[in-house]
């Protein structure tokens, strides 16, 4: 995003202290502020050495003025694009989805435009069934490392042996509260359609998104996440369809509404979940003791994606553990590859929403390719919506 | 009376006296003004995406209200020449096309150019010489054709009340003179429906301009500023959005005056 | 050889309405024909469209009653909000406001065209939402007000965007009204009121109902502003359409859909003709 840009160039000593106040307020992220105080270009600047190393593969191809990536809410450092740019001098366009479905749906219309893109785990099996994604060029991506790849959270990337996408990181689908509006204090997806009821009356939110949504719904009725079972679905929808009127709004892009405080209670993924606490200290993030979602997002590249060659140099470049552990930082979703917790500050790696107790993540499931593409929970979404 | 007309016009423009304020907003927050700047006009300028956004929608906007603008003109004309039970169909037709919402529209072109492209695309494959066949896809062709359609059945009611309003004695004057037909629509008859047509171009500008929905399904990977501006609502929006619509605004009031002052000076003049 | 007279003037007519036919065949009636003939098709499994012919889609159109009673609920009731707001301005406009101040008043109304309603939508959502209006009711010690994602957010964006439209043609019909005729009626003793019902009010009825008609028939489509400030809730028909085309990937059930939609335009057009006549008497009344 270009409009990031500017934010490096240092400021006036006025326009320092405003930010700093409104850094102190809350107001602001430090990442803005490292941003427009200039303080972050030292860091921009010291980063691009380590990149300079691959920048001669980058060299061989045209790689163009422009392309464009399909990705989530808030997952990305602006900066990240902004230093690629002026790397290679491809300008990148962010587009931001609230669900696979609809990023599925764009890919199924073809011509989504898309050079890469950020799919959840549980989808890959299903968009290389489709031919919508290529097996991945691995000697395009140098800085990709297999070996130091967990593998708990990488599998899916791979199908028969050929890698179609690879990991961005890995985060769980729980939920941010505002404890200075909510006293009750919430511990499972049980409490969360209870509370969302009551307490938080008007001002409770869920994703716009099949998976997490029905999932935990079924998890608060005591289901597995990943059922398809019609009598549990059914089940599931009774409850949804007795919160809806109670809900402030059905949006996977919340971050704005518990910030303007709005809405007090959301499902919530890791990424959100930090940042929105770091800037509240009141906004906790809980993840569910009855169950919940425990996800990877990968990168992958369409096949008919307009500028491969785009593609394949900006996913390089965030496989470099340098950038990676900047995006990190700034968007606090934990890494899968062990080259980037290395280098994490110990404030990241201490953090009990970026890296939870495994007690915690214990209850949690991955989510199962057959919810997407399962005619049933997609219509009981829709039909919850247009309830 | 007075006051609540007041009111009304207060509560149409707060919303616009808020997007202009925040244009000029220091801060990157569109909901909260934290000191005046003109930054965000010349990142908006330099903003590539943005700025093909407002390109994409200028060139869809102008082509698709020309295209009305000749075609419907024409076919105003043209239906002035048919039978009853023919001309009963066309005006079925551009009713059709004016009062089927616009969500219809865009969903029922994506599926018929999906299918349509899925047919010939193969055919075009197999008969192209070189390596690289063209393919059909949406794009500029898609969102023309989908205003087009809307704007051109506008464009095709506004004349053709004019033309009714018409008195015929003039152009048959005109043919006893032997004139020829062509010299008569030119001489005679343009100029009475001139105005008519210039309104439908506007308005079928305007709209195409300011369409979100029909693009949002038929646009492929082109982005138009309606989509810019909605996939920036989603991704936080900057005051860069503002800039522009201030922009947009301010050009349009601009041209509004101009056209004003030179109909002022023709109507003068004659 | 001359082409005899009545072969000549039929090859003009038809290179007159040749590329408006065409246009009317390849983008109105064949993407008619295709959504009529997906409706009657199965979901793929993946999504999408697959082949069959099943009346299932039509069958299932009871899922999204909700959908379509809150449509034709909101839009009527968005046309009378309209109507309600409009009818006053339009009648200071054509009656009261002088002659050097009409024309600027009139361009105001249009002027908010000019702005993208998409952005003029978000200024609402700004507006409505915790740091506008609500943090203005804090001040005088009202917490917690919420006026974002509710219906009467939802109206309010409808009245909002729509009233240019409803203000124009009462306007006009107000505009050619004879003032000779209230003078008329005043030196005959009428009271201004009875003025008002018994000449000014019928004489602008043509006007009244062409705005509600219009507005009506375009909010049946509405998407984007029970979008932004429904909050994803408040779900109109147009947003139950490209809920099933965006994410759920249900092509055969969003053209039934959109099928229904379209019968649901034309049968609340023919009734707002038919009312438009009775009122009207035998006056013409162009809805479009």
């Amino acid at each position: 995003m270009s409009k990031d840009y500017k934010d490096n160039l240092p400021i006036s000593a006025e326009g320092f202290m405003d930010e700093f106040m409104r850094l102190k307020r809350g107001s602001v992220s430090r990442r803005h502020f490292l941003g427009v105080t200039g303080l972050g270009l030292a860091t921009a600047v010291l980063s691009r050495f380590p990149g300079a190393l691959s920048t001669p593969a980058y060299a061989a191809e045209d790689l163009g003025t422009q392309m464009s990536i399909a990705t989530w809410p808030n997952y990305h450092d602006p900066a990240t694009f902004e230093n690629f740019k002026a790397a290679t001098g491809v300008a990148v366009e962010v587009n931001v989805f609230g669900s696979n479905e609809e990023m599925l749906a764009k890919l199924q219309a073809g011509a989504s435009g898309w050079s890469l893109f950020v799919p959840t785990n549980y989808t890959i099996s299903t968009h290389h069934k489709l031919g919508l994604i290529e097996e991945l060029d691995l000697s395009k991506i140098p800085n990709f490392s297999q070996a130091t790849e967990n593998p708990r959270f990488t599998k899916e990337g791979q199908i028969d042996g050929k890698t179609y996408a690879v990991p961005k990181n890995w985060g769980t689908t729980g939920f941010s509260v505002n404890t200075s509006k909510i006293k009750t204090k919430l511990s499972s997806w049980k409490d969360f359609f209870e509370i969302a009821q009551t307490e938080a009356d008007g001002r409770a939110m869920v994703h716009d998104y099949q998976l997490t949504t029905i999932g935990s719904a079924l998890v608060s009725l005591g289901y597995d996440f990943n059922s398809i079972k019609a009598d549990e679905l059914a089940k599931a929808e009774e409850l949804l369809i007795k919160v809806k009127p109670h809900l402030f709004a059905i949006n996977s892009d919340y971050q704005p509404s518990m910030r303007s405080t709005d809405a007090w209670l959301t499902m919530c993924w890791t990424n959100d979940g930090a940042q929105l606490n770091r800037d509240m200290p009141e906004l906790a993030y809980v993840l569910g003791t009855d169950g919940g979602e425990i996800w990877t997002d990968y990168y992958a590249i369409p096949k008919d994606a307009p500028n491969k060659a785009a593609g394949y140099a900006l996913l390089n470049y965030l496989m470099d553990p340098q950038n990676a552990v900047k995006e990190h930082i700034a968007n606090g979703a934990p890494s899968t590859d062990s080259r980037v917790i290395a280098l994490l500050p110990k404030e990241v790696t201490s953090n009990k929403i970026v890296y939870p107790d495994e007690a915690a993540l214990t209850p949690l499931e991955f989510g199962a390719a057959v919810t997407l593409t399962d005619p049933g929970r997609a219509e009981l979404m829709a039909r919850f919506k247009s309830a | 009376m007075r006051a609540l007309v007041t009111f009304v016009y207060l509560f149409l423009y707060t919303p616009i006296a808020l997007v202009v304020l925040f244009s000029f907003n220091a801060g990157r927050n569109a909901s909260e003004f934290t000191g005046f700047s003109t930054q965000w006009y010349g990142r908006a300028l330099s903003n590539t995406f943005l700025m093909e956004a407002l390109r994409n929608s200028l060139i869809i906007a102008v082509t698709s209200a020309a295209l009305a603008a000749v075609f419907g003109t024409m076919a105003a004309i043209g239906m002035e020449r048919l039978g009853a039970r023919t001309r009963a169909i066309f005006d079925g037709l551009f009713a059709a096309a004016i009062v089927v919402p616009g969500v219809v529209i865009g969903i029922a072109t994506l599926v018929a150019l999906v299918e349509v492209f899925g047919f010939i695309n193969p055919v075009i494959a197999a008969l192209w010489p070189g390596d690289q066949p063209p393919k059909l896809a949406l794009g500029y062709g898609s969102i023309i054709a989908a205003h087009g359609l809307f704007t051109m059945a506008l464009v095709t009611m506004i004349v053709k009340a004019r033309i009714a309003s018409l008195g015929r004695d003039i152009v048959e004057a005109s043919s006893d003179l032997y004139a020829t037909p062509f010299t008569t629509f030119r001489q005679i008859v343009l100029p009475q429906i001139i105005p008519s047509i210039l309104a439908g171009f506007l308005l079928a500008f305007t709209f195409s301009f300011d369409d979100f929905i029909i693009a949002f399904f038929v646009a492929g990977s082109k982005t138009t500023l309606p989509i810019y501006v909605f996939a920036s609502i989603r991704r936080g929006v900057t005051p860069e959005i503002n800039a522009i619509a201030t922009m947009v605004l301010v050009a349009s009031l601009v041209l509004i005056f101009i056209a004003r002052f030179l109909m002022r000076e023709r109507t003068t003049t004659n | 050889m001359p082409l005899p007279h009545a072969t000549k003037r039929r090859l003009i007519t038809a290179a007159l309405v040749g590329p408006a036919s065409v246009w009317l065949f390849v983008f109105l009636v064949l993407p008619f024909i295709a959504i009529i003939v997906f409706a009657f098709g199965e979901r793929a499994p993946e999504g999408g469209y697959q082949a069959a012919f099943t009346f299932e889609q039509f069958a299932n159109l009871g899922a999204r009653s909700a959908a379509f009673v809150n449509t034709l609920i909101l839009a009527p009731i968005g046309a009378a909000a309209c109507l309600i707001v409009a009818y006053p301005v339009a009648y200071y406009l054509a009656v009261k406001a002088s002659p050097q101040r009409r024309l600027l008043l009139v361009s105001l109304v249009v002027v908010p065209f000019w702005t993208s309603l998409l952005v003029r939508t978000y200024a609402w959502m700004y507006l409505l939402g915790a740091r506008g209006i609500p943090h203005l009711f804090e001040f005088v010690g009202i917490e917690n007000v919420r006026l974002i994602n509710t219906p009467g957010a939802v109206l309010l964006g409808i009245v909002y965007g729509y009233l240019p439209l409803m203000i124009m043609p009462i306007y006009v019909s107000l505009e050619k009204l004879d003032r000779r005729l209230l003078e008329a009626s005043a030196d005959l003793g009428a009271k201004p009121i009875s003025t008002f019902f018994g000449i000014t009010l019928p004489l602008s009825l043509p006007g009244v109902m062409t705005g509600v008609a219009l507005v009506t028939i375009l909010l049946l489509g509405e998407y984007l502003i029970p979008q932004l400030l429904g909050g994803g809730k408040v779900f109109f028909i147009g947003n139950a359409l490209v809920d099933l085309f965006l994410q759920s990937r249900n092509w055969p059930f969003g053209s039934a859909i959109a099928v229904t939609l379209v019968v649901v335009v034309v049968i609340v057009l023919l009734v707002a003709m038919r009312i438009a006549w009775r009122v009207a008497g035998t006056r013409q009344v162009d809805l479009i």
